[in-house]
């Protein structure tokens, strides 16, 4: 009955494709947290990883250091001018921080929104197909990762915890093309001027930041920091420098075009950043379809 | 022994393909593509040719699976498209003969169909905003050429490794 098979060839791929539009709307949805088999499968993957991964970035470590023994001298070199001009800045710094305790003592403000703990974490696997730029670390709920913190490396932001199981974490990047990621951002001027950090120009490798009002003036090589007022992530981590700013759709608004501080490719350690300010209290009732960090 | 020796490798692939990602260089022969691997798929697309459908579908539902949860925290792509191909990629080889060219050619059919696939899929969820053309240039075909060459290395160690795996099956 070869019209039989036919039939039940087709019944299967029919139900397949109804089962495959079920999962991925099911892993579509806003999830506060995975689901137990996916955490217990993701902390024994994540565990075989970090077995693999440790030696693999010790000998490249190994490799990375021969290379930079060769460049020692030339850097060494215009470390040492850079170091006469450290002492100056130094005592500076010193002067300032004692300035801002003594006045915040005054004031009885102990807690700020750049207050944060930073968590050191190695990055032990990333996606292979890179449509969903993620990453993944060895620290994970028991290390005291929570979803949503800021993620930095030395040079700047690279983005947020997206998930969390027990042993190890998902890290979405900043590169990563998600309309519900939005981050409260500083263009650092005379005047601070406010947006959001809000998608990625594949091809310019720059970083979109939007809701800019249309009157304020931005010009090339500001600075752009976290301005913390997302409620999540502390403010005064380093996002990148402006290369140019253009009008928005409607000309209402300005969108800046940012070259982000860090290197969204070649990652290996990063540090997962919590903030010690308390977060609003009213966040889980607002929590609509969009959120602000 | 036997028993563990597949899922071993497989697992390996799984793994090895991640750290592929972290340690390729950003730009390759100063190009700036991305390179996609698709390790794992082909050696499961040889596990189809070469010892036989139920296991290919088997291997290729599982691992899509592993694949769906642990890299894309989005279940179903993989899950759906590894079994889906391996079993177009049986169906191809029944009227072909299985040989290390026709093998070899099949994995090559079977990657790109996977990838277009998930490009696909990926447009229609809104994952990516990339036009057809924009994706073919910065991803496809940087994608194929670096699976071609393995799958030309890989080819004949897989062809050897899986033969005898199957005769040792039906030696049972």
């Amino acid at each position: 009955m070869p019209q039989f098979f036919l039939n039940k060839r087709l019944i299967i791929l029919l139900v397949s494709i109804i089962v495959l539009v079920a999962l991925i709307g099911f892993s579509l949805r806003e999830r506060s947290k995975l689901s137990w088999p996916e955490q217990f499968l993701k902390d024994t993957t994540g565990w075989v990883q970090s077995l693999v991964s440790k030696p693999t970035h010790f000998v490249t470590g190994f490799f990375e250091n021969l290379q930079d023994l060769q460049n020692t001298y030339d850097e060494n070199k215009e470390l040492k001018s850079r170091v006469e001009n450290l002492v100056n800045l130094e005592a500076q710094v010193q002067e300032l921080k004692q300035d801002n305790k003594e006045l915040r003592d005054i004031l009885g403000e102990k807690r700020t929104l750049r207050d944060f703990k930073p968590l050191p974490a190695t990055v032990i696997g990333r996606n292979p197909d890179r449509w969903h730029e993620m990453i993944i670390i060895d620290k994970g709920k028991l290390n005291g990762i929570k979803k949503n913190m800021a993620v930095v490396t030395a040079t700047g932001l690279v983005g947020k915890v997206k998930n969390v199981t027990q042993f190890s974490s998902t890290i979405q990047l900043l590169s990563a093309m998600d309309p519900k990621n939005r981050i409260s951002a500083v263009v650092q001027g005379k005047k601070d001027v406010y947006g959001f950090v809000q998608g990625f120009d594949d091809k310019r490798k720059l970083l979109l930041i939007k809701a800019i009002p249309s009157g304020e003036k931005i010009e090339k090589g500001q600075k752009v920091i976290t301005s913390g007022l997302g409620g999540v992530f502390p403010k005064g981590l380093l996002i990148g420098k402006v290369v140019d700013v253009k009008p928005d759709q409607y000309g209402l608004n300005q969108t800046a075009l940012v070259q982000p501080g860090a290197d969204f490719y070649d990652i290996e350690n990063v540090i997962v950043i919590k903030r010690l300010m308390t977060q609003p209290v009213n966040m889980e009732s607002t929590d609509g379809k969009e959120k602000d960090l | 022994m036997r028993k563990f020796l597949l899922p071993l490798l497989f697992l390996l692939l799984f793994i090895v393909e991640s750290l592929f990602v972290e340690y390729l260089p950003e730009k390759v022969f100063g190009f700036e593509r991305i390179f996609v691997p698709h390790f794992l798929f082909i050696a499961i697309l040889f596990l189809t040719i070469f010892v036989g459908r139920k296991h290919g579908i088997i291997y290729a539902a599982i691992f899509g699976l592993l694949y769906d949860v642990v890299y894309v925290e989005i279940i179903g792509i993989y899950f759906f498209l590894f079994p889906f191909i391996s079993y177009l990629i049986y169906k191809l080889l029944q009227v072909l003969q299985a040989n290390l060219i026709t093998a070899f050619l099949a994995a090559i059919f079977g990657v790109s169909l996977l990838e277009i696939g998930v490009y696909e899929m990926n447009y229609l969820i809104h994952v990516t905003d990339l036009d057809f053309i924009g994706y073919m240039n910065l991803r496809f075909y940087p994608s194929l050429i670096l699976n071609a060459v393995v799958t030309l290395i890989a080819a004949y160690p897989l062809k050897w490794l899986f033969e005898k795996h199957s005769e040792a099956i039906r030696a049972e």
